[in-house]
């Protein structure tokens, strides 16, 4: 792994193993800039290097992770600190990623600002304030009113149903007796009007 | 500009006063109520005639409140006919109260749509519409967007996040159109609306309600804003939605009928009610302030069923609102209102079991203290909507029975002659043919009413495609919705004696769009209705054939149930007539623009912010995507991850979302911290270290490599 300036020559042979492992660490990387919707190929493809290039670099000291987790922890490490750069807020790491993420999205980078990605001050004062003024609310400020229920005020018939539907529920026995009560009073109608 | 200040007499209400209002509502229903009573006291003279038996008492009851339901319904056609007709310098046009209002509104209002389990896109195309429509009136500052999500399905919560942030990208419409997730859906519709209320309701003077399927014009929007910032003391005003987008047959029919009947019916439902109209639970501009100190619904006594939390909310609200001195109004002459209809017929009536419920719930409030009388008719109108279908059955079957025994008995046909026959010297058979002709003339009166007055108007002929296509449509409405009455009676006497039962329902969302109902379905659900088709059928044979010739449409309905079920609920018969101008309706043949609007919308669809991607769809998507799980962190509060959580996001990686539960996933997506983390680890993680969901999603991003593939 190289930088573009550094001759092939000086570059360490890679056996297979590491070449798939650098593969997959590629594709990763570039994967996640794809799914940026980063669509200039020269422009992915020089920042895939850089990105690597760091990552091979820690290599060096840090033997046992795999490439790829390398790779990724570059790539989204340096997505934070550059939207840190441009945002200018003290949010914490993991929202302020998320804030960034969102904030390309609305100023419409996969569109108008692919140049600008991960590219050092000073960036165009539109893409900056646009970057900061990008937010999402769920709602205006608060400015509720109280919903308080009143009760329902029943009339005399309305009030003697309740508590006798109340009481029902209360009292299985009472509604099973009830419902018994009903049955045999239809039934008791029923066979008065059509035995006639 | 200076806002003009509402002067007295614009603070007087339009309608007529006290008196006129008793005369009007004592002339409707006076006339009704005779028009039964002398039904009644005919039909009983011919049971008199007929040697009259115990069980005639019971059949008489039932005939007078089915026969009241009918008089009561039919003139609401005639009196909206003659409405139409003599009425037109005393009908209140809302529309002129807001005529020659040019300035600018001096109020905010809030334009809020309730969603549950919606295709989010399509729900978005209608905000857009209406957004478009309202910002070409130029009076766009007055009004913000509310999309109130009681969503339960998680995948589709995404989806709803992804279009409203494309949505308000695309119009530039942050700060104007809000989305907001109940993270509990606590007294369904009637509790997001509140919540809203609750939060934001201070900030407008009133609320336009709107149903998922809601669309309205932008110009009419203004209309009814300018009128009620005129009147103060309206407190609902509520339109006619008319039915659109109609695929199936099913859905034409309900549509041509509502468009060429309803006009009638509105008028005279406005004739009697006035300014104690009712609230129909959307597309109806609500005044905050009142609506907020009157309509926290109560809890009905007992358990639900018929206690507990109110499920029909609209008709409560509007008569809590009235009770308060509030005024409800029914804006008629609102063209630009529009919702949809269940596709098919087993959409209609799964909706009819959740509605049952609900207006049957009302019994309570039947007995609410200071209930205006209009409000308590409203109430006893849904109850009967509802229970008319049993009443009906159990009145066929009591006629059965008296036929039955009637050829069984032994008894003699010769009739005694009674009063009527004295009074007019016909005889018994005469005098049921008057009777039926009577019955079948009330029935039928609203269909040959409108008919006859859309032929008659030049305008109103044309929009509906001309003379052929009006009275075939009419005709055709009126055959199929005779086969459906029958099934529908007893679709509902089943949902009824569910409910008395003690059945309660669940919160369903509405499926309104299909390919129609498979025959399968179609055999389950209509089996019943069916097998009581052939053996009433049978019996009726068995008692004589003219009886069975009599009730022939009613076992017709039953026995052919299930190929009419599905056969109306078939879109491509219904685009078939649609190329015949058949069961067309003018909004069809000829759309307004806020409907032109909606079906060209597509600002909710967009590739750079998308959680439909085969292999990363909802969910995944959130985790997965940079953008969608961005937008979606973003609407989340800032919280702490604790371990156990950890340990759950750690298993969602490792099993993936489908081996987890859907309250574990909903605690998930609700934590921000939980989302990021996931977000990094499906990045960063080896991908035998996490679900295949998860690479397959990241894999899928993967464009040059599967480019570069021979």
């Amino acid at each position: 792994m190289g930088l573009p300036h550094h001759p092939l020559e000086t570059l360490n042979p890679l056996n297979e193993a590491e070449l798939n492992e650098w593969e997959e660490a590629y594709a990763a990387v570039e994967a996640y800039f794809q799914a940026l919707r980063l669509r200039n190929r020269l422009l992915v493809a020089e920042l895939v290097r850089r990105v690597l290039w760091r990552a091979s670099s820690r290599k060096v000291n840090e033997p046992d992770k795999p490439a790829r987790v390398l790779a990724m922890e570059e790539t989204l490490a340096e997505i934070s600190a550059w939207t840190q750069d441009v945002l200018a807020e003290p949010l914490e790491n993991s929202r302020l990623a998320a804030r960034g993420r969102l904030a390309l999205l609305l100023t419409g980078m996969p569109d108008q600002w692919q140049s600008v990605f991960l590219t050092p001050p000073p960036w165009p004062a539109a893409f900056v304030a646009a970057m900061r003024s990008s937010y999402l609310a769920a709602g205006p400020n608060f400015a509720g009113l109280p919903m308080v229920a009143k009760p329902l005020e029943l009339n005399a018939f309305g009030n003697s149903a309740a508590q006798w539907w109340d009481t029902m529920d209360r009292r299985p026995i009472v509604r099973m007796m009830f419902v018994s009560f009903l049955v045999v009073l239809v039934s008791a109608i029923l066979w008065f009007i059509f035995r006639d | 500009m200076d806002t003009p200040q509402p002067t007295p007499r614009d603070a007087r209400r339009p309608f007529f006063g006290r008196f006129r209002r008793f005369m009007r509502r004592l002339v409707f229903f006076s006339s009704a109520l005779t028009v039964n009573l002398a039904a009644c006291l005919w039909m009983g003279d011919l049971f008199w005639r007929m040697n009259f038996q115990r069980a005639h008492v019971l059949l008489l009851a039932v005939f007078f409140v089915l026969n009241g339901l009918l008089v009561l319904g039919s003139f609401h056609a005639l009196f909206g006919a003659f409405d139409i007709l003599c009425g037109r310098r005393r009908a209140v046009r809302i529309t002129r109260l807001a005529d020659a209002q040019t300035f600018p509104l001096a109020k905010r209002f809030a334009i809020v749509m309730p969603v549950y389990n919606e295709d989010c896109v399509r729900v978005c195309a209608r905000i857009e519409a209406i957004y478009l429509s309202i910002q070409a009136t130029g009076q766009l500052a007055a009004f913000d967007f509310f999309i109130l999500s009681d969503t339960r399905d998680l995948n589709l919560w995404v989806l709803e996040e992804t279009a409203w942030t494309n949505l308000c990208r695309r119009l530039d419409a942050f700060g104007r159109i809000y989305y907001r997730r109940r993270k509990s859906n606590a007294n369904r519709k009637a509790g997001n609306i509140a919540d809203f209320v609750r939060c934001w309701g201070g900030a407008y003077e009133g609320m336009l309600v709107l149903d998922a399927d809601s669309l309205m014009d932008g110009a009419d929007i203004l209309k009814m804003a300018r009128v009620m910032e005129r009147y103060p003391r309206l407190g609902i005003l509520q339109t006619p939605p008319r039915l659109i987008h109609g695929a199936s047959v099913f859905t034409r029919l309900q549509q041509f009928a509502m468009r060429l009947y309803g006009p009638l019916f509105l008028r005279g439902l406005n004739y009697w009610q006035l300014d104690g109209g009712s609230y129909w639970g959307h597309n109806a501009l609500i005044r905050l302030q009142p609506f907020s100190e009157c309509c926290e619904l109560p809890a009905l006594p007992g358990r639900e069923p018929f206690g507990g939390r109110i499920l029909s909310h609209d008709f409560v609200e509007a008569a809590l609102m009235v009770r308060a001195g509030w005024e409800v109004w029914l804006a008629w002459d609102i063209e630009g209102t529009y919702e949809e209809a269940p596709p098919t017929l087993i959409d209609h009536l799964k909706r009819d079991r959740r509605w049952c419920q609900g207006n049957l719930q009302h019994l309570w409030l039947i007995f609410a203290r200071k209930l205006p009388f209009a409000a308590r008719v409203q109430l006893f109108m849904g109850i009967m909507a509802y229970l008319a279908c049993p009443i009906w059955f159990l009145f066929l079957l009591q006629s059965t029975w008296l036929a039955w025994d009637r050829r069984f008995s032994g008894l003699s046909n010769l009739t005694i002659p009674g009063h009527v026959g004295k009074w007019f010297h016909i005889d018994a058979v005469t005098q049921s043919l008057i009777l039926a002709v009577v019955i079948l003339g009330l029935l039928f009166l609203p269909k040959i009413l409108a008919v006859g007055g859309a032929i008659f108007v030049p305008k109103v002929r044309r929009s509906f495609g001309g003379v052929v296509p009006l009275v075939s449509g009419a005709l055709l409405e009126t055959v199929v919705s005779m086969l459906l009455a029958p099934c529908v009676m007893v679709a509902h006497t089943m949902i009824v004696t569910s409910i008395v039962l003690g059945r309660s329902v669940g919160w369903g969302s509405q499926n309104r769009e299909t390919d129609g109902t498979a025959w399968p379905d179609a055999i389950r659900f209509h089996a019943l209705p069916t097998v009581l088709g052939f053996v009433w059928a049978a019996v009726a044979i068995r008692i004589n054939f003219a009886f069975a010739a009599w009730m022939s449409p009613i076992l017709l309905g039953l026995m052919l149930s299930i190929p009419v079920s599905v056969w109306t609920s078939r879109a491509r018969y219904g685009r078939a007539m649609a190329a015949h101008k058949i069961l067309s309706t003018p909004e069809e043949l000829n759309p307004p623009a806020v409907i032109r609007l909606a079906s060209a919308a597509t600002a909710a669809v967009d590739p750079a912010l998308s959680a439909t991607h085969p292999g990363r769809q909802g969910i995944v998507a959130a985790v997965v995507d940079p953008y969608v799980n961005g937008v979606h962190v973003s609407l989340l509060e800032p919280a702490q991850m604790s371990e156990p959580e950890l340990d759950l996001a750690e298993r969602c990686l490792s099993e993936g979302p489908h081996a987890m539960n859907d309250s574990d996933l909903a605690e998930l997506l609700y934590l921000a911290p939980a989302m990021l983390h996931m977000h990094r680890s499906v990045w960063l993680r080896p991908a035998d270290t996490i679900h295949t969901i998860w690479t397959q999603a990241v894999e899928s991003y993967r464009r040059r490599l599967e480019g570069a593939t021979p």
